[in-house]
């Protein structure tokens, strides 16, 4: 050896000695699944545009966009008044919901005591041990739960949320008495948004440094200046980031929407007018369209301007500046021109500080008033046989929808789990942090996670329920596949990352290949978060209703024909949507509640188990 | 090593390969075709992971060693032969190169984005940046002591096996010996023994750490490399772990990053310094901190800086 060899180690890694050729192939097979999300994207993208361009052809491109009047019996199909009404609806809804949301997660953060601190003097024993048991809660963790709970709960919920209360406490304002429109769109809508921008703004907040508070603090503000004045500012490009993510999802809903909006081809002249959003456009008219329609096409049309309206505004998130740069172009002083002002407390900020509190209580009272709602209506309803009965025309029971369910999560899983967890580690494990590749598939899985449900549920109807003949529950998991991907990925990604770096070290100290390396050591390590996102997943197939509606179809089964996934079959929220879409004299408002008290519970146990997950953990840390 | 009798051919293949020339009786009574495709396999890993022959009074000879991170250079021309069955200390200011030498003789360094090493390194007589070296072989006979204590999130017994089964070995029973076989010598064994199937992040933390040694222990290495092994321990579980380098130098040749200059003169018996990527000077401990030839060494050991 002369010592002059020049060595490269990168290129010396591959010589071909069975690990090292089975770490390569299984490079492959982590890049394959991770290439999955790209695929989906261009393949929705794609197939919906095939199918919308018979649409355009016939009506003409802007004529559509811009046309008033949607007649499928003269063919004229116009959307402009979809998509009025779905910004106004978007707009009220984010303000709202916005505020309600932001403020909430400002109380959350700084305000929400960690404990009651009752005190009681009383002689009553019985009231003492109360006292005592109440002062033990962590109010925080509650509140989270609260905020997790209400994102939980599947949307058709919220819809005969809507329908019962919303649409009935409006209707005396309606000047025709029905109160469904704009306004009870938007507000049902605000209190579905408020989960999704309450917990991103939350992380916004948490994740300023503590300093800045700190440093407010010890010029003299009080706490209330100093969270709106300093702190509020520098989470400024998360909580927008948080808004803008609302916006994404009050735009896709679809069911709830559908439940509460009137459901008729007018622009929102009054707040009581009956509308249509795009997605409740597809919604209303999707079932009745016949297969080789113009109607469908412009359906398919529909869904692909609202494809492409939620992704401008999923992606225009990336420019949303990263960091808060403060005010421009303020006046500099010049010397013997400062004019102090001292205030000694700063009103407004501590006006803020109460609405923040009446937020948050807000909150706490539409949770309440959902969940004893539900609860008031649906008990009575929930008998035996209606759980665990036959199920027929004349008595309807949830045997079959239990099946169908269980079949779509157990299908989807097998699917999704393990090309979601593979596509995690090659994000993680395999490419450079950072890179082009890791890029890109990043704003792919995050367009994925952009798409509404109800496009999902027609790129399944145009690919899947071909692919397995017709609708079926197969159908119907595929499409749940593409749904929960994007979760999947997203909770392993957090979970490999929080993987300390020395246990992969040891294990390559130790003469472990990669591969293994990443099954025995970090996957294990990893399994919590792995656990986490399977089971937000499972809540996320449960409460699905538009993807499933046009894939896994809409019917009153039976337990035997539900017993085959090659069959039609609902899920159970699918068959609460029935219940409302397709009532009969024996399935109707009764047997729905009954259905949302047995998804309520679902939900809780679900959230539940994610919380014992990450309390034990916090705990092992 | 090369010394295999026909008697102890009828071990537990994978065993055969890592305990060596060490022979323990365990004989298992295995049908004739199985033996025989055992045999081809441990044929295999045999000569997969036998690469090395330590049989020399040399374990590391280091020639000309430069090292890149993208444009940064990190060593230069570095040159170091390192006995056999001793302790050798490497010490220097922060960020004087002498990790990431450390990190290279098992190849860690791999792992580092834009990493690029020129010249030799001779371990057991083979160049490790040959092409035809494999990695884990590498690794097996160059094990790894980190600074933070990093044992796997599983039991004391799985921590230790880990290395085992990755080289195939299944048997309860091989397992079981090589478990007891490595705690005993990293002095563990009685505090362990009772707990063998408890998560090892029970451990405090100077457990843990000659936990980690155990572990690295387990397949057998020639070369130990220690990574300041004692910087995150207080003062007695140091003290246990200096022992038991002492311990171990009889079997294993131990190369030791420290910032503790104390430490490198107690145990070590030769000490490299390093200033900023050059080895400034190396020699026997005694000679280094009683009569350094160089004006920086003596300023380093000495205290006024660093």
């Amino acid at each position: 050896m002369d010592g002059s060899t020049k060595l490269d180690t990168k290129t010396k890694r591959f010589s071909l000695s069975p690990t090292k050729l089975k770490d390569r192939t299984a490079k492959y097979v982590f890049f394959t699944c991770a290439l999955m999300s790209v695929v989906a994207v261009f393949g929705i993208i794609a197939y919906i545009l095939y199918a919308s361009i018979p649409a355009f052809q016939h009506v003409g491109f802007f004529k559509f966009l811009f046309g008033t009047k949607w007649d499928s019996d003269s063919d004229q199909f116009g959307i402009l008044p979809m998509l009025v009404n779905t910004i106004v609806v978007t707009l009220g809804a984010t303000l709202v919901g916005g505020i309600i949301g932001v403020f909430t997660a400002i109380f959350l953060v700084f305000w929400c005591p960690d404990k009651f601190h009752l005190r009681y003097a009383g002689k009553n024993k019985a009231l003492g041990r109360m006292v005592n048991w109440l002062n033990k809660i962590n109010l925080r963790t509650i509140f989270d739960q609260i905020i997790k709970l209400l994102a939980g709960i599947p949307s058709v919920i919220y819809g005969y949320f809507g329908v019962s209360i919303i649409v009935a406490a409006l209707s005396g304002a309606d000047p025709v008495g029905i109160g469904k429109g704009a306004l009870s769109s938007a507000l049902v809508l605000a209190i579905m948004i408020v989960p999704t921008v309450t917990s991103l703004s939350k992380n916004a907040l948490e994740a300023v440094p503590e300093h800045y508070y700190e440093g407010a603090l010890a010029l003299g503000n009080t706490k209330a200046q100093a969270v709106f004045k300093v702190v509020l500012p520098a989470a400024r490009s998360g909580i927008i980031s948080a808004i803008i993510l609302g916006i994404g999802r009050a735009v896709g809903e679809t069911m709830a929407v559908n439940m509460v909006s009137g459901g008729r081809v007018y622009f929102p002249n009054t707040l009581f007018t009956p509308i249509r959003t795009l997605t409740t456009n597809i919604a209303m008219d999707f079932g009745e369209a016949s297969p080789i329609s113009v109607l469908r096409n412009a359906l398919f049309a529909t869904a692909f301007v609202l494809l492409v309206l939620v992704l401008i505004i999923n992606l225009s998130i990336n420019l949303v500046p990263k960091e808060f740069k403060g005010k421009r172009g303020k006046k500099v002083l010049m010397p013997g021109e400062e004019v102090a002002v001292y205030r000694k407390k700063g009103v407004l900020a501590e006006i803020l500080k109460y609405v923040s509190m009446v937020m948050a209580a807000l909150v706490v009272a539409i949770l309440a008033a959902i969940i004893l709602f539900i609860l008031i209506n649906g008990i009575p309803h929930l008998t035996a046989d209606f759980l665990f009965g036959s199920s027929s025309y004349n008595s309807p029971s949830l045997v079959p929808a239990f099946i169908s369910t269980a079949y779509t999560i157990l299908i989807t899983l097998a699917i999704s789990l393990p090309v979601g967890i593979c596509s995690a580690i090659f994000l993680v494990e395999y490419a450079k942090p950072g890179s082009k590749i890791v890029k890109v598939l990043r704003t792919f899985i995050d367009t994925l996670a952009g798409v509404p449900s109800i496009v999902f549920g027609l790129f399944g109807n145009l690919l899947f329920c071909k692919l397995f003949g017709g609708y079926s529950v197969m159908a119907g998991s595929f499409t749940m596949v593409l749904v929960v991907l994007p979760t999947i990925i997203r909770s392993t990604e957090e979970a490999l990352i929080a993987v300390p770096v020395s246990l992969r070290e040891a294990s390559y100290g130790l003469g472990a290949s990669k591969v293994r390396t990443i099954f025995k050591v970090v996957l294990p390590s990893a399994f919590p978060g792995i656990a986490t996102a399977t089971i937000l997943a499972i809540g996320r197939i449960i409460g699905e209703s538009a993807a499933l509606v046009y894939t896994s179809g809409m019917l009153l089964s039976t337990a035997g024909a539900a017993a085959n996934p090659m069959n039609m079959g609902s899920t159970l929220t699918v068959f609460l949507y029935m219940c409302w879409a397709e009532p009969t004299r024996y399935l109707g408002f009764d047997q729905a509640y009954a259905t949302a008290v047995v998804l309520l519970i679902i939900a809780a146990v679900l959230n539940f188990c994610v919380y014992l997950i990450q309390r034990r953990v916090k705990k092992k840390r | 090593m090369k010394l295999f009798k026909a008697k102890e051919k009828k071990q537990e293949v994978s065993e055969e390969v890592l305990e060596q020339a060490a022979a323990e009786g365990g004989v298992s009574e295995q049908t004739a075709a199985e033996k025989a495709g055992k045999e081809d396999k441990a044929e295999r890993i045999r000569k997969s992971l036998d690469i090395f022959d330590f049989s020399g009074e040399t374990a590391v000879t280091i020639q000309d060693v430069d090292l890149y991170y993208g444009d940064f250079q990190a060593l230069k021309k570095i040159n170091m032969i390192v006995p056999k069955h001793k302790i050798t200390a490497m010490i220097g200011p922060s960020g004087c190169g002498k990790s990431t030498l450390l990190k290279t003789l098992n190849r860690m360094n791999d792992l580092v984005e834009g990493c690029r090493v020129e010249g030799t390194i001779e371990i057991g007589g083979r160049n490790i940046f040959d092409k035809s070296i494999d990695l884990a072989a590498l690794r097996k006979n160059v094990g790894m002591v980190f600074q933070k204590p990093n044992p796997f999130p599983m039991s004391v017994y799985d921590n230790i096996a880990y290395a085992p089964r990755t080289f195939g070995i299944r048997k309860k029973g091989a397992l079981d010996e090589i478990v007891e076989r490595s705690l005993k010598q990293a002095a563990m064994w009685d505090e362990l023994k009772d707990r063998l199937n408890k998560s090892a992040m029970g451990l405090s933390g100077g457990q843990q750490q000659r936990l980690c040694i155990a572990r690295a222990l387990s397949v057998r290495p020639q070369v130990l490399l220690m990574d300041e092994p004692t910087s995150a321990l207080d003062p007695i579980s140091t003290g246990k772990i200096e022992e038991l380098c002492e311990e171990l130098k009889n079997d294993v040749t131990i190369i030791m990053v420290t910032h503790n200059m104390q430490q490198a003169a107690r145990i070590s018996d030769k000490t490299g310094f390093f200033l900023l990527g050059e080895l400034i000077e190396f020699n026997n401990t005694e000679e280094i901190f009683t009569t350094p030839k160089h004006p920086e060494t003596e300023r380093y050991i000495t205290g006024r800086f660093g």
